[in-house]
Parts: C-alpha cells; sequence; structure tokens
C-alpha cells in the first residue's frame, strides 16, 4: 500500500481552500504551512500561461529526508506515508536542508498569536488541547494520517470514505485533488492518473514523489 | 520581520536560510571548527607538537558546544548517534566523540606517561584517522544534499578538508613560533603548498559548479558578483589566499620573518577559512519549482 495523490491543475482555482482546511484540520500555528499554493506565470506575451500548483510534502518513495535525519525522528511508515516524531527531533534542520520542494517548516516560537497582543482566540486554545505542537522541531504534510487511520479503523476506504479522506482532498470545491492508493493499480486514483497522463512535480531531483499533476 | 506571501515562495532562487540565519550560524561555526580542529591534530602528530595537539582538542570540544548551540533541543543530542548508516550528521557526531575520546587518553598518556610509545603512537594514529573524519565529514554532509546544486559537488568535501589543514597548519604556527626554528621553517613550507592547493581547488569548484546547473550558476554569481561578493572577495580570497600566500612569498625570499608578519598570517588564514564556510553555506539556493515569469 503506498497513498498518493493525483492533483488536476486545470480544476484548481487557486482558492487556497485546501491551505485552510489543513490549517484548521491541524490546528496549525501562525507562519506554518503544511501546504500552499504556488502561482506563477510561463511564456509571453500574448501566450502567457498562469501556473497554479497546489503542493505539499510529497511523501516520496525515496525521501532524502529520512535518510539525512540522524535521529529518526523523520520516519517512513509502510504505507509510505513521512511524518515527524516531535518527541525525537532535536531540531537540527537537516531534513529541511535535504528537502528540494522545501515542504518542511521549523515551528519555533508557541507565544505567537494569530492576532498578536489579542490573546490566543477560541480555535488556538482548543487546538493546543487536541493538537498540541512542540516548539523546536520540524513540522510537515502528513497526508492526514489520523483521518487515514481511523477511518481504516473504522472500516472505511481513504480517498472514498470523506472521514478518511485528508481534509484538503474533501475540502476541494471543484474536486481538483484525488486520493488513493498508488500500489492498487484498480484505484481511481491509478485510473485518473493513466488517463489523464499525471506526472510528478520536478522528477528530475529523483526522489519518486507520491503526488501526481495532471496538466 | 520580512511576511512571505503564498505566491513568493520558491517561485525563484531562494536561498537556504536554515544553516545560516539565527541559529544557524552556530553550524557554520561547528563546520570550520570542526575542520581547523582535524587539520591541526594531523599536523599537530606529523610535527609532534603536544600543545597543538591539545588546541586542536580544544577547538574539537568547541565544535561540539557549537553543534550544541545550533540545536533546538540539545538535550536530546544522544539521539544523533542513531542513525550513521545514512545520516552525515550522525556519522560527523560519532566523528567527533571518538576524536575527543582518543585525543584525551593520548594527551594525558603524552604528558605523564611518556614513555608508553606504543600505545601513543597507538592512539596517534587512531586520532589521527578521526581528526580526518571530523574535517571531510562536514563537506560530505554539506555536498549529500542534492536539493542545493551548489553544494552537490565531489569537491566540497576536499575543498572543506584543505581549507581545514590550511588554518590547522596556521595555528600550529603560531603555537610553534618561539620554538624549533628548523620545524618552523618546515612548517611554512607545507603551509605554501596547502595555500596554493587551497587557492587552485577553489579555482576549480567554482569553474566545475558553474558547469552544473542554473541554479549552481546562480550561487556562483552570487558568490562572484552578487550579494556575496564582498565576503568571497575580502573574506575568502584575501583574507584565507592573497595575504598568506604574499606573506609566504615574502618570508620565502628574506628567510627568517617578523613575528608580526606570522602573526598576520595566522590571523588572516583563520578569517579566510570561516569566511568559506559561510560563504559556501550562504551561496546555497534551492531550484525554483515555478517560473516567476
Amino acid at each position: 500500500m503506498r497513498w498518493g495523490m493525483a492533483i488536476e491543475l486545470k480544476r484548481c482555482i487557486g482558492c487556497y481552500e485546501c491551505v485552510l482546511a489543513c490549517k484548521a484540520e491541524h490546528f496549525l500555528p501562525p507562519d506554518i504551512f503544511w501546504n500552499r499554493v504556488l502561482i506563477g506565470e510561463s511564456g509571453k506575451y500574448p501566450t502567457v500561461t498562469k501556473l497554479i500548483y497546489n503542493v505539499r510534502c510529497n511523501h516520496c518513495a525515496d525521501p532524502p529526508c529520512v535518510k539525512v535525519c540522524p535521529t529518526g525522528a523523520t520516519q517512513q511508515r509502510e504505507d509510505g506515508i513521512v511524518w515527524v516524531d516531535e518527541d525525537k527531533c532535536v531540531g537540527c534542520r537537516y531534513c529541511m536542508i535535504a528537502c528540494p520542494y522545501q515542504m518542511r517548516s521549523m515551528y519555533e516560537d508557541d507565544s505567537k498569536e494569530y492576532f498578536p497582543g489579542q490573546g490566543l482566540t477560541e480555535h488556538e486554545k482548543v487546538g493546543r488541547e487536541l493538537y498540541p505542537h512542540k516548539p523546536g522541531v520540524v513540522q510537515k504534510c502528513v497526508f492526514c494520517k489520523e483521518r487515514i487511520d481511523s477511518g481504516m479503523a473504522a472500516g472505511l476506504t481513504p480517498g472514498v470514505d470523506r472521514e478518511a479522506t485528508p481534509a484538503c482532498v474533501t475540502s476541494c470545491p471543484t474536486k481538483a485533488i484525488h486520493f488513493g492508493d498508488l500500489d492498487d493499480p484498480n484505484s481511481e486514483i491509478n485510473r485518473v492518473i493513466k488517463e489523464k497522463h499525471g506526472h510528478p512535480f520536478h522528477p528530475e531531483f529523483g526522489t519518486d514523489p507520491s503526488i501526481y499533476y495532471i496538466d | 520581520m520580512i511576511q512571505m506571501k503564498p505566491y513568493e515562495f520558491m517561485v525563484k532562487y531562494t536561498q537556504q536560510k536554515d544553516w545560516i540565519d539565527g541559529r544557524g550560524n552556530f553550524i557554520a561555526f561547528a563546520f570550520f571548527l570542526g575542520g581547523i580542529s582535524g587539520g591541526l591534530y594531523m599536523a599537530a602528530a606529523y610535527f609532534d607538537s603536544l600543545l597543538g595537539m591539545f588546541v586542536a582538542w580544544l577547538l574539537s570540544l568547541l565544535m561540539g558546544v557549537s553543534y550544541l548551540a545550533h540545536l533546538s533541543h540539545p538535550f536530546r543530542s544522544w539521539r544523533m548517534f542513531m542513525k550513521p548508516g545514512t545520516s552525515w550528521i550522525a556519522r560527523g557526531f560519532i566523528f567527533i566523540m571518538l576524536f575527543i575520546g582518543f585525543t584525551t587518553i593520548q594527551l594525558i598518556l603524552s604528558q605523564w606517561v611518556p614513555e608508553a610509545t606504543t600505545a601513543i603512537t597507538t592512539l596517534k594514529v587512531l586520532a589521527g584517522i578521526f581528526a580526518f573524519a571530523q574535517s571531510i565529514y562536514t563537506g560530505f554532509a554539506v555536498s549529500y544534499v542534492s536539493a542545493i546544486k551548489v553544494w552537490n559537488s565531489a569537491i566540497v568535501p576536499i575543498l572543506f578538508v584543505t581549507c581545514g589543514l590550511s588554518g590547522g597548519l596556521a595555528i600550529l604556527l603560531a603555537v610553534t613560533m618561539a620554538g624549533d626554528h628548523a620545524q618552523l621553517v618546515a612548517l611554512e613550507n607545507v603551509t605554501r603548498v596547502v595555500l596554493v592547493a587551497l587557492a587552485i581547488i577553489i579555482g576549480v569548484y567554482l569553474w566545475n559548479t558553474t558547469y552544473s546547473s542554473t541554479a549552481a550558476k546562480e550561487a556562483v554569481k552570487r558568490l562572484i558578483g552578487g550579494s556575496l561578493a564582498p565576503l568571497f572577495w575580502v573574506g575568502v580570497f584575501l583574507f584565507g589566499i592573497a595575504i598568506p600566500i604574499i606573506i609566504s612569498i615574502i618570508t620565502y625570499f628574506v628567510g627568517e620573518a617578523s613575528s608580526g608578519l606570522l602573526v598576520t598570517a595566522v590571523v588572516s588564514e583563520i578569517i579566510g577559512g570561516l569566511a568559506l564556510r559561510f560563504a559556501i553555506l550562504k551561496a546555497g539556493v534551492y531550484t525554483p519549482l515555478l517560473p516567476a515569469e
């Protein structure tokens, strides 16, 4: 089993809903993003193309971040999900340096508030209880592994059932993001990748990403 | 604080900041200290300078302190021994510990049990091996990062070792300045060769890197003619190469150089070594994920 995503770029409208859903799902502190929307342009007038790429950790099959981590804090599960054990991370930032996609963030300051000087909001207070983030450690997208694990334990199928699927996928208003098992030849995600010619982002980095983009 | 807007992220060449800004400065210091400590020990062991070996031991301890200062959670540093199979930082941590361990015993024996020559020689060889490992691993830790093309070069470890040796020889020169004249002359001769080698390696590294990728070329441009040019030309070239080589040539023709001139060369080489680590770490840029224009 290897979880992966396929993102249809023509369907993405750059609404940032996936970014907000991720923030809300994991109660991410200020300045921390586990996924982002990159916007760029290519070509010259009059043949200019606007590029909108929703990016997050690629959960690479050959992840350099896992290799360089000196403590074993960055780990890869059998289902391909790369995650950080916050209790083992020493904060050396070697994984941040090694990621060619720059999809890792260091959470340094837990005193930051979303509205500086006005105290924590109710959402932030609840977040610190439900999803505490430890300062001084590296953070990244975990493909909502909690949703996947609890969903599968309840007999649900990630990518099919909403409760077992990553928040960014379920929140997308245009259904631009597909999620599923890349190792299952009959999965919906493999069908989409095959039919629409999905390709990884910057395959030249050589890390074998688990996220595919469809032009 | 500059707020980076999401659409500015990775759409242009992005400088790595994790190993240079704020706490990241300590890793640059650690790499520098590891290099000169290793270089100094190897040189001191060859010239049999007990004081030199002691200073190398001190510098290695300082490197460890600098390393710990770089970490967000230094009390968890014992975990850094866990992954020597794949992580250069873990390997380096082991090299530092072994170097400090072997050198400690060797220094104790050399000072208080000098008749234990076999044990001392064995420990010197072992410490020498780990001095070299401590010096070269910093280069491997950097060159392993394929995401940053200017670092991802096989020349980087050689450059770091040579630079460490150059700094180490400079410190040994300072340590033995008041000692045996013949040894001083021999040391100066070795230093000249290492300095010329360092200059050639820096040149080859920059030339070679320029052709490896566009991101690496951009980094070299920043080093030679961009925002990092003052650091490179003043710190690395002037202090690290030009001044020591000029003084070296003067001492070669004059014969006996004044201690003031030698001190200038020593200080200059140390500044150059530090500037080299900072320049290379600062030059690290990532390839943009999207074109900006």
